[in-house]
């Protein structure tokens, strides 16, 4: 099929496919931006535009500093996995060692263990340390992954050794053999393992929603949710246009920065995804 | 002394995982299989009690209604993802398709969306009252569904954001697949005289078998341990209907009900492994055939 020139049934079939995915993502940032009671009267129109529905979901929810914390989060858990994830990657792709399999297989299989077995024995052992609501609690669990070790083992061990060898030659340490050989060539890897941590801690829910209950250290994705129940837990009196336009309007501000960011990169994302994935 | 650093270089490397992979991962899931064989709910001195977690949720509806719940998710998204999927990658996997890049990318943007912001948009798009799919309904004059309201509609409402929110990450998956096939492969078949059909079904679907598996092995994972769609759209309701594996795993952790809950984590994990190994063997490629 793929000898034959695409047609214009493909291309249409194409064009609705993107409609459908890009649609509710539309929907509700053009809603976001409309006068509260016109979301409700009428959903398709965009007449006035205004920023009403971010003022009062400025006032009623501590959005800012949820930003904050899944800043912090994301600048410290998402840097031990840059630094870590790579060198662990190095060592299992281009040295020789005793258990070298073994422990590789360890890896391999924590890749498999799903996050819900974790969640209560994690949770008591953060009481147990005191660290519940604090900010260890939510950067130090998962902050080296299997994932991207794994992942950043198939990109180096692509390295031809010869150049690893050329370094060895030059005398460079170990260290800096990975500084100055390893990290340069492999930069498209680093670049799709950056967008894809980014995307996962940012969107990160259950274990944060689990470890932190005060609103000093929610991350942004616990602090939209308790809005989101605050409005179900009182429909009855709510006015529903005001709190629809807050909704959308929070989920807009919080969809925006991964957009950006993916429009930007998003070849390095998806050839990281089609990398990182089996091949048939 | 050089020869003593270079052994233990690669140890180093990897150490920081392996101390953190001990302190997060394989310490808690001890404490776990120790948990689950206990009771200790609230504030109450923990005490040894065999396997009555298990029998407990064994010979309880709801742990049933939930594993049903998530069966029925399972089933709603996993085949529709996979022929859905499959169906973007061949439309996309063409070399001469003009907006390539610009079709991956549409495809793809719900699946970088968080899943909080747009379960939030789900609540407003499918409000029974006054949500935009009820008032498209009326314009044609059909009545209105209570789509997160009953208990028929409420799953297929959960499925459809969680299928909008990752086919495009199916596509890609397969894609990559596809791209493996060689070109030469379709114009070898063509001068043979096999039928377009038939080219998709002795080529192309051999061909992306693994990464299909693939798929199904993280989309159980995935639909078993759904938790934000249910928790943020419907909080398990109505009537129970969306209370999915993974939030009625999370009502144990409300209750203090931890021995209780840990049991039901390994109930959930070893049923979730028996349906990837299922899965897996039934799309494992037939003999022959790579």
């Amino acid at each position: 099929m793929s000898q034959n020139r695409p047609g214009l049934a493909q291309y249409a079939l194409l064009t609705l496919l993107a409609i459908v995915f890009l649609y509710p993502i539309w929907w509700a940032v053009s809603s976001s931006l409309k006068p509260a009671a016109e979301i409700i009267a009428s959903p398709l129109s965009i007449g006035e535009l205004t920023l009403d529905n971010y003022r009062a979901m400025f006032a009623d929810v501590p959005i800012g500093t949820g930003f904050l914390n899944t800043g912090l989060v994301l600048l410290l858990k998402g840097g031990m996995t840059m630094v870590f994830c790579p060198l662990a990657g190095y060592a299992f792709a281009k040295f020789d060692f005793p258990l070298k399999n073994l422990l590789f297989g360890v890896v391999l299989l924590t890749l498999m263990l799903p996050t819900l077995v974790l969640i209560i024995p994690l949770l008591l052992e953060m009481s147990a340390l005191g660290w519940v609501n604090t900010y260890q609690a939510l950067i130090l669990p998962g902050s080296i992954d299997a994932f991207s070790i794994f992942w950043m083992r198939q990109t180096i061990a692509a390295i031809p050794d010869e150049l690893i060898d050329a370094g060895r030659v030059d005398g460079a340490g170990e260290f800096g053999i990975f500084y100055k050989v390893v990290l340069p060539v492999i930069r498209p890897g680093l670049a799709a393992l950056a967008v894809l941590t980014t995307m996962n801690i940012y969107n990160d829910f259950v274990w944060p929603v689990v470890a932190v209950n005060d609103t000093a250290h929610q991350t942004l994705q616990v602090v939209l949710s308790t809005l989101a129940q605050n409005i179900t837990g009182n429909r009855i009196g709510a006015d529903f246009a005001t709190v629809w336009g807050e909704l959308l309007a929070a989920g807009s501000i919080a969809m925006l920065p991964l957009l950006v960011i993916f429009v930007l990169l998003q070849r390095h994302f998806i050839n990281g995804i089609l990398a990182g994935s089996v091949k048939g | 002394m050089r020869l003593r650093s270079i052994r233990l270089t690669p140890y180093l490397f990897i150490a920081p995982f392996f101390a953190v992979f001990g302190a997060f991962g394989l310490y808690p899931l001890i404490y776990a299989l120790q948990l689950s064989f206990m009771h200790w709910r609230g504030g109450s001195q923990a005490r040894w009690v065999g396997f009555d977690n298990y029998l407990f949720l064994l010979t309880n509806s709801d742990f049933w209604a939930s594993l049903g719940n998530s069966a029925v998710m399972w089933l709603l998204i996993v085949p529709i993802q996979l022929v859905a999927g499959l169906g973007g990658a061949v439309l996309l996997a063409d070399a001469k398709l003009r907006l390539r890049g610009l079709f991956r990318v549409a495809f793809i943007a719900p699946f970088v969306t968080p899943i909080v912001a747009m379960a939030q948009v789900w609540i407003v798009v499918f409000d029974q009252d006054y949500g935009l799919v009820n008032y498209l309904l009326n314009l044609v004059g059909l009545p209105d569904v209570g789509w997160l309201t009953s208990t028929a509609w409420s799953k297929p409402t959960l499925a459809l954001l969680f299928l909008w929110k990752t086919t495009g990450f199916a596509i890609i998956i397969l894609l990559a697949g596809l791209q493996a096939v060689p070109g030469g492969v379709y114009e070898a078949a063509s001068l043979d005289g096999a039928s377009r059909w038939r080219q998709f079904w002795s080529i192309t679907v051999p061909l992306v078998r693994r990464s299909m598996a693939f798929l199904v092995v993280i989309q159980t994972l995935a639909v078993f341990q759904m938790f934000a769609e249910p928790h943020v759209v419907t909080e398990g309701g109505p009537y129970g209907s969306t209370t999915t594996a993974g939030l009625y795993l999370y009502e144990h952790i409300t209750a203090s009900d931890l021995g209780t809950g840990a049991a039901n984590s390994f109930l959930l994990v070893l049923l979730v492994f028996g349906l990837s190994l299922v899965s897996v063997r039934m799309l494992r490629p037939k003999d022959g055939v790579s």
